[in-house]
């Protein structure tokens, strides 16, 4: 087996043991570190694999946050209905976003995305009626694996079903990365310009990943919804987005499973250090201009360096 | 070869994981500990350090004797203001510390996610500092306690206030998130029954930095006072444009909640607003004069409204622990709900139907006294808890 | 009459403040081609040092000469220590870096002044209002359209007209040449990046008696600098000045008439300009 096989196995099987082997509320964080493992994990396809900065990724955790909760809260839909309907969601707005902000390139792209996920912002935030405004959504509950199925409200059965999302996106993102289509967006990266004068147009590669990344950015916050029980307006913001290149680049651009070590790195800085002093965003940024400068290829990008993986 | 590599991967991944496990703690005795997931950074920190210091100065006075003869732990983090690290943090709080109380939480959007989740829990929730109507309207539930004066009976207290006084056209401007609307609506619902005018309305963005806009619409309004509910900063901001426009001479600032963080931000400028307070510290009893005293020793300031209100509910949740001979958390609510207590602003009831502390309500004006270095809240009046509390599970009052 | 006189200087003296604040975000990416999330945060660093130099001198106009300098070196300090190593990698790293300076300056300011907000008085020539026929208007606004104006002529003639500024375009075009040519490089971005934070700070200072010196305003004023130097163009001075013009009109109208919808309208604005000039009013092409 390969060396990159040997990780795979064993990270598998460490996924499916762990929840015996951890306490309850070091579950409870794995299961969250996951999550945000594979919103990072989708914004890495456009920014890793395409080049493109998006200031606005955040907005689709929110619309598959907001999704799932409705559909649990109000319809009662076993969990998996409500992560399909967030995905697509995510999925469905980000067309004509991606439309339109695709016609710009590097900042000016950024900050369409920006405006546009402001927007969403805005939206979620004032139609009370539908998404509870400024309040959320509270009280979604975990129901049923399918239709007359196990429930998943179990924090074990909840975890498998997060890691299994986990993996099979992280699969699937592999296999769009390693077919044609993701060669295309590589070549995208590299220079732009090359690729339209060779004769192919680059916007209908650009927009088909950028609505691939939000449907996985959509499963995301479809995931956090039941998880945390509650969808609110700030899983929308920039900040969030924001948090999200942080993950990106502390875990590797552009390695898919790099961002997902990187924003467990991330998550779990700020829960050690916030327990200590009420000031862990100096420690945070610290730590973070030091990755930027001295280890630019994140956890796994210094680790290929190194020698320790492939 | 190769299959021996995975072994030890494997092996040592299971070694390492194990040593994470950390076995939960089961302890019949040991210390009562409460969870306090509030915000200490970010915007919204002014909130929860007022907490904060108030379970400090709890700590001091029962050091030594503790509650039921076990010490009391306070264990804090910080959810910068954010629901989602707000309930991570709860569900740390609970499931790593054991925490059967969770309290301090600053912001209503916070309140309402951590709430949530405290059924399954089966933690108490207890609200010192949330105003939202639906924490015990729509949002209720069993775990759930509100010692603190609510957004609406703030807004009563104010109401209650304006129908005596002589002003008859007013002004609404709130903030435009879920406390700000929800105020203005029942300000505006209350004052036009008592035959009064509100002719105009308008809500900003929280965090607006210019006022410029507003202030020329309420001038234009010719409105007589003007009912602010607005976040924080933002009343701060407002406060200080208003008084350089010259606004506040001719349009008085009435605030639904007249806070000591505005005063010290603003200073002489807000001399002369007028609103309700959910603790004012100048309010001259026994009790709260002593109490003032203690936190000014401590902390070197006079306590802001939630400190008040943290520490009363604190004191609250200690009696109500010592007199059931137990922190089971069933057994705590059974004997909360209708009990009373003495606290520092007076009387308060915890009703049974909603678990709102029925309490006195405050009109209050900002003034200027040498004895304090900033402006401080003077009492107007005072009205009793059952005129400035809701009937039950609604927003009507009697 | 009265009523269009006022928002038309709100709207300016909103204007003013934002290209106090955006210009510098401007030239800093039409320079070095950083975008510079710290931006806000050296606004908000400027209003506070503010606070503090009217609290030690009990004047406001020292204030207003010695904090720019002062942002200014910070900034400077932070881009020779950081930034200066890592201007070769993809933009996105700078982009980053900048984000993180800003967790750190702004919870150090946190740590030195604490959650309140702190008050500034403006000075006691520009307290109160003028009568603009029948229009009663505060003096610290007037002054600081002023203020923003001689910025603008300031810094448009000095890049426009002198050598040093003639230096700094000379980097901005083409920075391997300039090199050649005998210019310093890395010293024209360390100061370029000192003097926009130095506006940012001024801004900081300025804004400091009309909306206090608080913990939010980084956060609040960074996304509204972008959209101004986006809608005018990164790099230009003259597009900053369009950008704020626009920007402050469309807030000062929109929360006339429109107020819960302010923000959006100015996101509107942006996007309607990018789909006919995708590089800003005044900007180059890429």
């Amino acid at each position: 087996m390969s060396a990159s096989r040997v990780w795979a196995a064993a990270a598998l099987v460490a996924l499916a043991v762990v929840p015996w082997l951890l306490a309850r509320h070091q579950l409870s964080l794995l299961t969250d570190l996951l999550i945000a493992g594979l919103f990072a994990m989708s914004l890495d396809l456009i920014m890793g694999y395409t080049g493109m900065v998006s200031f606005g990724h955040a907005a689709y955790f929110g619309l598959g946050a907001y999704a799932s909760a409705l559909v649990l809260l109000h319809w009662a839909q076993p969990v998996p209905v409500a992560l399909l309907a967030g995905a697509l969601l995510a999925g469905v707005v980000a067309v004509p976003v991606g439309w339109f902000s695709t016609r710009a390139t590097g900042i000016y792209f950024a900050m369409l995305t920006l405006a546009f996920a402001q927007f969403l912002y805005t939206v979620a935030y004032k139609w009370r009626d539908l998404t509870g405004g400024s309040d959320g959504i509270a009280g979604v509950p975990k129901t049923l694996l399918f239709w007359g199925g196990p429930s998943v409200a179990a924090p074990r059965a909840f975890y498998f079903l997060v890691a299994a999302c986990v993996v099979l996106s992280f699969v699937l993102c592999r296999a769009v990365v390693g077919s044609p289509f993701g060669r295309a967006l590589q070549a995208i990266r590299e220079n732009e310009r090359r690729f339209t004068s060779l004769g192919r147009d680059p916007r209908p590669f650009k927009l088909g990943v950028f609505v691939i990344a939000a449907v996985f950015a959509g499963l995301a916050g479809a995931l956090f919804a039941p998880f945390r029980g509650f969808a609110s307006p700030e899983v929308m913001f920039w900040v969030f987005s924001g948090q999200g290149l942080m993950m990106v680049i502390m875990g590797g651009i552009g390695t898919l499973v790099g961002p997902i070590l990187g924003a467990m790195l991330f998550i779990l800085i700020q829960e050690i250090l916030s327990s200590y002093t009420e000031h862990w965003m100096i420690f945070t940024g610290v730590v973070f201009v030091l990755i930027v400068i001295f280890l630019p290829g994140g956890l796994v990008g210094t680790a290929r360096r190194f020698g320790v993986i492939r | 070869m190769k299959r021996r590599e995975f072994l030890k991967l494997s092996a040592t991944g299971a070694v390492g994981a194990s040593m994470l496990t950390i076995p939960p703690r089961s302890w019949a005795q040991g210390p009562i500990k409460i969870g306090m997931p509030a915000a200490l950074s970010g915007s919204n920190a002014q909130y929860g350090i007022q907490a904060k210091r108030a379970a400090e100065l709890f700590a001091k006075d029962v050091k030594g004797k503790g509650i039921l003869g076990r010490p009391v732990e306070f264990v804090f983090e910080d959810t910068g203001g954010d629901p989602a690290t707000a309930v991570r943090k709860a569900q740390k709080l609970v499931e790593k510390d054991g925490v059967k109380f969770l309290t301090g939480v600053a912001l209503s959007s916070e309140a309402l996610a951590v709430s949530a989740k405290c059924p399954e829990w089966k933690v108490i929730f207890m609200s010192t500092i949330n105003g939202a109507g639906s924490l015990t309207t729509k949002s209720f539930h069993r775990y759930f306690f509100r010692v603190n004066t609510s957004g609406p009976m703030g807004a009563r207290a104010v109401s209650l206030y304006l129908a005596e006084a002589p002003m008859k056209r007013f002004f609404a401007l709130g903030s435009d998130y879920a406390w700000g609307r929800d105020s203005v609506a029942s300000f505006t619902s209350q004052i036009t029954a008592v035959k009064k005018e509100v002719v105009g309305t308008d809500f900003s963005p929280v965090g607006t930095k210019d006022f410029a806009s507003y202030i020329a619409k309420i001038r234009q309004s010719k409105a007589e006072g003007v009912y602010l509910v607005l976040a924080g900063q933002d009343a701060t901001i407002y406060l200080r444009q208003a008084h350089q426009f010259g606004l506040n001479r001719e349009v008085k600032p009435i605030m639904e909640i007249l806070e000591l963080e505005n005063m010290k931000a603003v200073g002489d400028p807000m001399v002369g607003a007028i609103g309700s307070s959910r603790y004012p510290f100048t309010l001259d009893t026994p009790k709260n004069r002593e109490f003032v005293k203690r936190f000014h020793e401590l902390h070197g300031m006079y306590p802001d409204m939630f400190d008040g209100e943290t520490y009363e509910g604190l004191e609250w949740l200690a009696q109500v622990i010592t007199k059931v001979g137990t922190d089971d958390v069933e057994k705590v609510i059974d004997a909360w709900e209708e009990s009373t207590y003495e606290g520092l602003e007076g009387q308060f009831l915890m009703r049974k139907c909603d678990h709102q502390a029925v309490q006195p309500g405050f009109a209050v004006e900002c003034v200027k006294d040498p004895k304090y270095p900033h402006p401080v809240p003077k009492i107007l009046a005072t009205y009793p808890g059952d005129k400035v509390t809701p009937k039950c599970r609604t927003e009507e009052f009697s | 009459m009265a009523n269009v006189l006022e928002q038309l200087l709100n709207a300016l003296a909103l204007a003013g403040l934002l290209f106090l604040v955006s210009a510098g975000l401007s030239l800093v990416f039409g320079i070095l081609r950083v975008v510079n999330f710290a931006h806000g945060v050296f606004y908000m660093l400027g209003a506070y040092l503010g606070f503090t130099a009217v609290a030690l001198s009990g004047w406001f106009w020292p204030a207003l000469i010695v904090v720019p300098p002062v942002v200014g070196t910070v900034g400077a300090l932070l881009e020779s220590s950081t930034l200066r190593f890592i201007y070769r990698r993809p933009p996105i790293y700078q982009l980053l870096l900048t984000f993180g300076l800003a967790l750190i300056l702004e919870e150090s300011i946190r740590v030195l002044y604490g959650p309140t907000a702190k008050g500034v008085d403006p000075p006691a020539l520009l307290q109160g209002a003028v009568n603009l026929g029948g229009l009663l208007y505060p003096r610290y606004r007037l002054f600081l359209v002023v203020l923003s104006c001689t910025v603008a002529i300031a810094v448009w003639l000095f890049l426009s007209r002198t050598r040093a500024g003639l230096v700094i375009r000379a980097v901005a075009q083409n920075s391997e040449m300039a090199d050649c040519l005998g210019a310093d490089v890395a010293r024209v971005r360390t100061l370029v990046f000192g003097a926009a934070c130095a506006l940012a700070g001024l801004g900081g200072v300025a804004a400091a008696p009309m909306t206090t010196a608080y913990l939010g305003m980084g956060i609040s004023v960074i996304v509204e600098a972008f959209v101004v130097v986006v809608i005018g163009g990164l790099g230009s001075i003259v597009g900053s000045m369009a950008g704020s013009l626009i920007v402050g009109a469309a807030q000062t109208w929109g929360a006339f008439y429109l107020p819960e919808t302010a923000m959006v309208i100015v996101y509107a604005v942006m996007g309607a300009v990018l789909v006919f000039r995708p590089w800003g009013l005044f900007g180059e092409e890429e």
